[in-house]
């Protein structure tokens, strides 16, 4: 590469080397090729998310103890087992709560601790520690907190529309329906529903009528449990040892059986349930958590009137992209359309986190791209156009390798994934701007023809290799510390000490490796020695 | 060039130019830092952000009916109805809204009683909506407040915002740790007093149920067995008329459930004319249970009825009794109001109590020590929430910076051999603090809101150390070399280094300050924008105009000629 009349350089730093092996490397335009494509597939493939996931663990032990008075739950439960609990390395925080009937004791520990090994421990405690439960407690229940099951990512509304008759027990049938279909679909965790009525057989029983008829509670409730038993088929075998199976079926079939039930004989004459009772197939009655929606009909400006609702909520598994799973489910409940339209119901998606995190993040590459146009046109007025084009490649190559050194880490693409980036960009086109400024000073001097390209290119590379290296050593050292930010605000933020390291190591090489191969292929020598402008010195 | 070189050689010859140089960047320096007290520039962990939804807690006080409770979510939806921005809102009744990041650690999954019930409200769009949605709950707060809350006395309304970084439980939590529970009642309830008044304090609250009356009924041992009847049986028949119970299921085919039969006084049966004992006696009187001989026997001759305090909750943290009072900002940062409150607390406080602040300097340093003056019981006032949040994440980025300036500082040391050159770059680096302070008072001017130095801004000043003594860096290398290599006097080499490097030095600064532009708009990065923006045009001024003073001041830069050292040579290209 080098001729033979003229002393060769001598290659002394990285930068040097790297311009060197892959200036007339036919490779190269495929690695850069390669790695922007991979950085293309990292981005389409990466869970979205809005916020980084910060690993929470904590659980909750409750245990129930009827008819306790809190001070009483106190000294029995919490405090014994709040000192069990000490035992378990890692907690942060304990909080105890004693209530009438019941104790909880909250446990929180460490941000950053292992979700699952925190969710052992804590039940394995408690249940190693069962021989010392107070007699009259029930079972403990150990409920640990997963953040990505428990929080949904889709909540929808279903209502009956206005004059349909749908009632509420149809309404949630329907729903039902719905969210066994939802839950099949791929990596959708956990579904509840909120605000549901159940169908439900009421007794309402009239107290007067009751002492009027000389009758009891209590008698009632034997009454009706008696008939409303169910019993397994039973088989009998004939002379032929065949087997003839026969069943009672069961007494209740609808809520006119109920009524029909015979309470009690009063004078000699039967007394059925429906004579001191309002007995009616309804709701549940005695569930007081109900949930209603007002919207804006599509034309109108004005609130309609609150319905009624069921709302469903939809979680995702830990590390599945939101936007995929969301976009699943919108496909489900499209299928479901015309049924809701027949049968008189409508829905609201009420939470979206699938297109909040797409827009999050569509929206913060849309700033990147901006960015990235505003430094490439004030690079074509400070360096040329040609040069602007060189340090405006190497940003996506950058920015590629580091995503795709994120996707392998496990990261996802989140709002401070993004703002990495974004916090990056200004500091990643300083190894290529200084490169080609060099390179463009070469191109400029006096002994410029003397030169030949290559050597000229790895030289001007080479030169500026150690004080670069040593400066985004620096800002890589600023940023590692922080790395160790302890906190919520710690994981929060942990993808700016991660990411930015990344991108600037990937600078560096990019700088290295592309920008002198790039010129080579853009920049020419200058025609005949002028003073470019710069070069102007004392 | 020329120009800046000779501005910059003159500088450097004239002792009394260099004295002025060096005042003013001290003047600058210790100005911008008295921004902290004098509150032109205000400190708080993370801003607000502006989101497409809002939710609202309500709270009446314990013991009140589902009834209640919806009169109060109606009077809310109410003035809600009105807004034109909101899209739909929901209302769930006795229960909280589909768990989200904030209700996650504020309990709202542990919800389920009547007195609480929470409204999601949906907004349109924010790119589409000139109003953010958390000047739209600024605006609502007092309003719907005012009107909603006498309707049941006692009743608590929060306005819950999406929180902009990880969720914490409130901006400002006072616990109240103590033995005795009466007595960290009283300080609870008197500090949610205190919090109350305080400005820029709202939706305060106080995390213990309220104490109401109930009636215990005290069965009669002695007439129950007389009777033939059984405390048991008393019990279940009571639980069956008033609360009902499932008696028996019933499965079927065509339900997605079983269905339930259940067993309950009807409506109007179960009805108490008044809130007295002598109405639950009249009706008591009137529920009858079957003894074994088949006698009907009335509830109230069986019991006797006594009127009682309700047992409010225990909370305990790290096995201490202890409870919480919360409370907002109202578009404040958390420390003023936290420390206003402080102050009246320990005026409060003193009269009952001897009030000792902790000792030393942690993240627990607001806390007070309360001991009674007659009993000697102690009282601790700890301060939990964001503003503990905001301590710890201050404190660890504080010691990632230090780190950080170690770290260059060592990086420097290998690099030249020199502690003073090192010391150079990394006070040339520190001094863009100027910048970032000034830069927040500046778009504070420029913006509707106050515009806070955040957690963010930390990390883009930690960021500008590495940038800014990247700077100094290839300055000193470059003067450096024009010694060693071309034997220039030192003055006109730094002199000549300086104008050389202002071009590289502008370009770069300029890529930063283009690249953090869009940063800056972002409610919760505006802080790291701000902070990369102008603490990198004060960078600039410093590594052009302060650094060159260090430089030709430090014995350390006077380099020999002969010493040259061709792997430096990057003079070259200059030539």
């Amino acid at each position: 590469m080098q001729t033979t009349n003229k002393k060769e350089y001598q290659v002394t730093d990285v930068a040097g080397k790297l311009a060197k092996g892959f200036l007339r490397n036919p490779l190269t335009a495929v690695l850069g090729a390669f790695l922007i494509l991979m950085g293309y597939l990292a981005l389409n493939i990466m869970p979205r998310e809005e916020d980084p996931q910060i690993a929470i663990s904590g659980g909750a032990v409750i245990v129930p103890m009827p008819g306790a008075s809190p001070k009483e739950i106190e000294n029995v439960i919490i405090n014994p087992l709040e000192r069990k609990l000490r035992e378990v390395s890692g907690i942060e925080h304990i909080h105890g709560m004693a209530m009438d009937n019941v104790g909880v004791v909250n446990v929180m520990y460490y941000i950053g601790e292992d979700r699952e090994d925190s969710n052992l421990k804590l039940y394995d405690k408690v249940m190693q520690n069962m021989d010392q439960l107070p007699k009259g407690t029930m079972q403990p229940i150990v409920k640990p907190f997963d953040i990505d099951i428990d929080i949904p990512i889709v909540t929808i509304a279903f209502y009956p529309k206005p004059k349909s008759g749908l009632s509420e027990v149809e309404l949630f049938k329907i729903v039902r329906e719905v969210q066994q279909k939802l839950n099949s679909v791929n990596n959708v965790a956990k579904t509840t529903l909120k605000g549901a009525r159940k169908a439900q057989y009421n007794i309402e029983v009239d107290m007067g009528k009751l002492s009027a008829y000389h009758l009891s509670l209590g008698q009632i409730m034997k009454a009706v449990q008696s008939v409303a038993v169910n019993v397994p088929d039973v088989k009998g075998r004939t002379q032929q040892n065949t087997l003839v199976v026969f069943g009672v079926k069961n007494a209740i079939e609808n809520v006119d059986d109920v009524g029909n039930v015979m309470v009690a004989q009063y004078m000699g004459s039967p007394i059925y349930l429906k004579d001191v009772a309002k007995v009616t197939e309804g709701i549940d009655i005695q569930n007081f958590q109900t949930a209603e929606i007002l919207h804006k009909n599509a034309k109108e400006e004005q609130f309609g009137e609150s319905a009624k609702q069921v709302t469903l909520t939809v979680a995702k598994l830990a590390g599945t992209n939101a936007v995929f799973v969301a976009d699943d489910v919108m496909d489900v409940l499209k299928s479901y359309e015309a049924r809701f339209e027949k049968e008189g119901m409508g829905y609201l998606v009420t939470r979206n986190y699938g297109t909040r995190a797409n827009e999050a993040v569509n929206e913060l590459m849309h700033h990147l791209i901006i960015t990235i146009i505003i430094i490439a046109v004030m690079l074509v007025f400070a360096l040329g156009w040609k040069e602007s084009i060189i340090v405006t490649f190497t940003v996506p190559a950058i920015l590629a390798i580091t995503l795709f050194v994120a996707y392998l880490s496990g990261q996802t693409i989140n709002r401070i994934t993004l703002f990495a980036f974004l916090l990056s960009l200004g500091l990643l086109v300083d190894a290529a701007i200084i490169v080609i400024e060099n390179i463009h000073r070469h191109l400029h001097a006096h002994d410029v023809e003397s030169k030949e390209m290559d050597e000229l290119l790895v030289e001007a590379t080479d030169e500026i290799g150690a004080p670069t290296n040593v400066a985004t050593l620096a800002i890589i050292m600023t940023m590692v510390p922080m790395a160790f930010v302890g906190g919520m605000m710690g994981s929060f933020m942990q993808p700016i000490p991660y990411n930015v390291p990344v991108a600037l190591i990937a600078s560096l090489f990019v700088a290295y490796i592309f920008t002198p191969y790039l010129s080579l292929k853009l920049l020419k020598k200058p025609k005949h020695k002028d003073h470019h402008k710069e070069e102007v010195h004392s | 060039m020329k120009k800046l070189e000779n501005f910059i050689y003159g500088i450097l010859n004239e002792k009394k130019k260099k004295k002025l140089v060096v005042t003013l960047t001290a003047v600058a320096f210790f100005a911008s830092l008295l921004m902290f007290p004098t509150k032109m520039v205000l400190a708080k962990m993370l801003p607000g952000k502006s989101d497409n939804t809002f939710s609202i807690y309500i709270d009446t006080p314990a013991g009140s009916s589902i009834e209640e409770t919806k009169r109060v979510s109606s009077c809310v939806i109410d003035f809600l109805k009105k807004e034109e921005e909101i899209m739909h809102l929901e209302l769930f009744l006795g229960q909280g809204i589909p768990l989200d990041y904030a209700g996650l650690v504020k309990g709202a999954s542990m919800k389920q009683t009547e007195n609480v019930a929470e409204i999601s409200v949906n907004l349109t769009d924010k790119h589409h909506r000139e109003e953010p949605s958390f000047l739209m709950v600024q605006r609502l707060r007092p309003v719907i407040k005012e009107a909603c809350l006498p309707l049941v006395k006692e009743t608590n309304i929060k306005f819950i915002e999406q929180p902009a970084g990880p969720p914490t439980m409130a901006s400002v939590v006072v616990e109240v740790h103590g033995d005795n529970l009466e007595k960290i009642r009283k300080v609870a309830l008197e500090s949610s007093k205190i919090l109350n008044q305080t400005e820029g304090l709202v939706d305060v609250d106080v995390m213990a149920d309220e104490i109401f009356d109930k009636y215990e009924l005290i069965p009669d041992k002695e007439k129950i067995s007389r009777s033939g009847l059984s405390v048991e049986q008393v019990n279940n028949i009571l639980y069956l008329a008033f609360e009902g119970m499932v008696v028996a299921h019933k499965n079927s085919n065509n339900s997605t459930d079983q269905i339930p039969i259940f067993l309950v006084l009807e409506k109007e049966s179960k009805k108490l004319f008044s809130k007295d004992d002598a109405a639950l006696r009249s009706k008591l009187s009137s529920l009858n249970l079957m003894n074994m001989q088949g006698v009907m026997v009335p509830l109230s001759e069986v019991v006797y009825l006594k009127k009682v305090k309700s047992n409010p909750m225990i909370m305990h943290k790290n096995l201490n009794r202890m409870i919480n009072v919360i409370a907002e900002t109202d578009m404040v940062s958390q420390v003023y109001p936290l420390l206003d409150a402080r102050g009246q607390m320990m005026e409060h406080f003193e009269k009952e109590y001897i009030v000792e602040k902790e000792p030393g300097i942690n993240t627990y340093m607001f806390d007070l020590h309360l001991t009674d003056r007659e009993t000697g019981e102690k009282i601790l006032l700890r301060w939990d929430g964001e503003m503990k949040v905001t301590l710890d994440t201050f404190r660890d980025l504080g010691g990632a910076f230090i780190a950080a300036l170690v770290l260059i500082f060592l990086l420097l040391v290998v690099y030249y051999k020199s502690f003073v050159l090192s010391g150079i770059i990394l006070l040339g680096s520190f001094l863009s603090l100027i910048g970032v302070i000034v830069g927040h008072w500046v778009a504070n001017w420029f913006t509707s809101e106050t515009f806070f130095l955040t957690a963010t801004s930390l990390i883009g000043f930690i960021a500008l150390m590495g940038i800014s003594s990247r700077n100094s860096l290839l300055l000193i290398d470059f003067a450096k070399s024009l010694m060693e290599c071309q034997g220039m006097p030192k003055r006109r080499a730094i002199a000549v280094a300086t104008a050389t490097r202002a071009k590289p030095i502008a370009l770069t600064a300029v890529a930063i300050i283009l690249g953090s532009a869009l940063l800056a708009s972002d409610p919760v990065f505006g802080g790291l924008g701000v902070a990369l923006i102008s603490g990198t045009v004060a960078a600039v001024f410093v590594s052009l105009l302060f650094v060159p003073i260090l430089m030709d001041n430090a014995k350390a830069m006077d380099f020999e000629n002969d010493t040259c050292d061709m792997e430096h040579h990057n003079i070259s290209i200059t030539k």
